[in-house]
């Protein structure tokens, strides 16, 4: 019967659509920006062959290097204070009573689906140094020579803009991870209790474990995520001071929009394309286990 | 058990800093603009309402959410149908390329669509459809479709092979067996994709800020924050009616179906 319904024609219409439609916007555009970053364009027109020197001449900014420093800060931030907080939240959020562990998800998801504009313009009213949310707060503990202006000064201005980014999401990973939790098989946990195993120790042995599949899902969204770090950079500071919170994304649409430094800015984007494969890559290599069954 | 307490109170304080912008949001929105910056964290002492009124006039939410009503729709009504019938093919038909195809799809998974934006900014010059609402459409299908095809294929191979050979037997052929047997089938697939696009599509950014940038085609994000350009930080009183205007829709949206909005978020992460 499988005969019957694959005739030339039906696979044609059933698979043609949506690879032209792939292949045309996700595949192919890779192409044309391989071979502009080869060339002088100013968006426009084709000004000549250039060689590598868009190559050379992006690297040798040092805005190229501030907002690859940047970029893998926002990476690093997201997986080694991201990541392990909302495995603490999915198991907090799992701990409790039906009715709190309602209030939790419901209130953990909600800055996940507002728009990252609204997010970051709520996130610079309270940045604001003089009556701003966390000056308050620390004026009002005695703190005052902590405050500061968070967002143009040198040194807090891109951990300030990560912590916006790492609290909107940490809740939709929290609950990404719960729901892998609660695949687990109740009976596992009921072994560990009969064995006098602390909830520590339950958590750890138990849970974690059990739980690499969801982990590295969670894993490979939050760092293709932060790789492409770029709408919260743009409504919180605009790059400044400066260029200090540039990230790669932001550095390219910089070069290439406000500048129209096309070729430039595609060599930006092939430069960071290789790191994006390169990172897929071996988080696939390392990361990647054997699928847990129960 | 004092550490586990301190957790807690942690924790609780934190579900509530989930929710406080939320408040602070349409208590700000309802600030005059002195107001805004003396009593930034309590409720208005009068009530400014005509501060929605001047957003209306200065702000055209109408039109923006229009746009990103059409934007969402599109890519949704597109990407559903094309990529359900190439998850079908994949996953039921015979087609020595099969293999080939599902890997080639999946491809789409690693390259964030922000990194071509320049050459689809060229793309959509040189086909003529800048200055249409298919400019962003279209480049949101073709970076939607590589997780539809791979959720629909998941489910569609879990299917039994017996379902088309009753159709076979009937008479019917291929496009009504899809259409009439297998799409009704695939529906709670198709409803999960379609919250996962909704949400992508209807908060994205980095894209429509470029392919989006003419006033006419602004989607809420891109007109928001060129609103939010516009007002600079003078009146935040604005800024915050604004928001929550922008926000309302998501969040009746959210409020009405949080349960299934919140399956249908987590069930990549199960699925695979």
């Amino acid at each position: 019967m499988n005969k019957y319904f694959s005739t030339r024609l039906s696979i044609t219409v059933f698979a043609a659509p949506a690879l032209i439609l792939f292949t045309l916007f996700c595949v192919y555009p890779l192409l044309p920006q391989l071979w502009m970053s080869f060339h002088n364009h100013n968006g426009f027109q084709n000004l000549g062959f250039v060689g590598l020197n868009n190559y050379w001449s992006v690297m040798q900014q040092s805005s190229f290097w501030v907002a690859h420093k940047n970029t893998y800060l926002i990476v690093g931030m997201s997986l080694l204070i991201g990541l392990p907080l909302s495995m603490i939240l999915a198991l907090f959020i799992d701990s409790q009573t039906p009715r709190l562990r309602r209030f939790f998800k419901t209130a953990a998801m909600f800055p996940a689906i507002l728009s990252v504009i609204v997010i970051s313009q709520i996130w610079v009213a309270f940045y604001e140094p003089n009556w701003g949310l966390f000056n308050t707060i620390l004026r009002a503990v005695g703190l005052d020579n902590l405050t500061r202006s968070w967002l143009t000064n040198s040194n807090t201005v891109m951990v300030s803009i990560g912590l916006t980014f790492l609290w909107q999401y940490i809740g939709l990973n929290a609950i990404l991870l719960y729901t892998g939790i609660k695949t687990i098989p109740k009976n596992y946990y009921e072994a560990a209790l009969i064995d006098g195993a602390t909830p520590f120790q339950v958590s750890t042995r138990i849970t974690i474990p059990l739980l690499q599949d969801v982990i590295k899902y969670v894993l490979i969204l939050s760092t293709l995520g932060s790789m492409a770090f770029y709408a919260h950079v743009r409504v919180m500071t605009a790059g400044g001071p400066g260029d200090l919170s540039r990230t790669v994304i932001y550095q390219m649409y910089y070069t290439a929009f406000d500048t129209s430094q096309f070729g430039k800015g595609t060599a930006i984007a092939v430069i960071f394309v290789v790191q994006c494969l390169l990172i897929s890559f071996l988080i696939q290599r390392f990361v990647a286990r054997e699928k847990v069954e129960f | 058990m004092k550490a586990s307490y301190v957790l807690r109170v942690f924790w609780i304080v934190m579900g509530c800093t989930f929710l406080f912008p939320f408040y602070w949001m349409i208590s700000t929105s309802l600030k005059s603009r002195s107001e805004a910056y003396e009593n930034q964290f309590g409720l208005p002492s009068t009530w400014e309402w005509q501060n929605y009124s001047e957003v209306l006039s200065k702000y055209d939410f109408l039109l923006y959410f229009k746009n990103s009503l059409i934007y969402t729709g599109g890519t949704i009504a597109i990407t559903l149908l094309v990529g359900t019938m190439l998850a079908y093919c994949l996953s039921r038909m015979s087609w020595k390329w099969n293999g080939m195809m599902l890997f080639y799809v999946s491809l789409g998974l690693i390259v964030p669509i922000e990194v071509v934006v320049i050459p689809l900014f060229q793309l959509v010059k040189s086909l003529h459809i800048n200055d249409t609402h298919f400019a962003l459409i279209l480049p949101y299908t073709g970076f939607s479709l590589a997780a539809c095809v791979l959720m629909l294929y998941a489910f569609l191979r879990s299917l039994p092979k017996e379902l088309e050979e009753a159709a076979c037997i009937d008479g019917t052929n291929v496009y009504q067996a899809f259409f009439r047997i297998i799409l009704p089938i695939v529906m709670p697939a198709l409803m999960t994709q379609t919250v996962l696009i909704f949400m992508r599509v209807w908060n994205e950014f980095p894209l429509a800020f470029i392919l989006g940038a003419r006033d006419q085609f602004r989607p809420l994000t891109v007109g928001l924050h060129s609103f939010f350009v516009s007002v600079g930080v003078s009146h935040w009183g604005l800024i915050g009616a604004a928001m929550l205007m922008t926000s309302l829709p998501t969040m009746m949206i959210y409020m009405i179906g949080n349960e299934k909005i919140e399956n249908a978020l987590t069930a990549g992460a199960i699925l695979k």
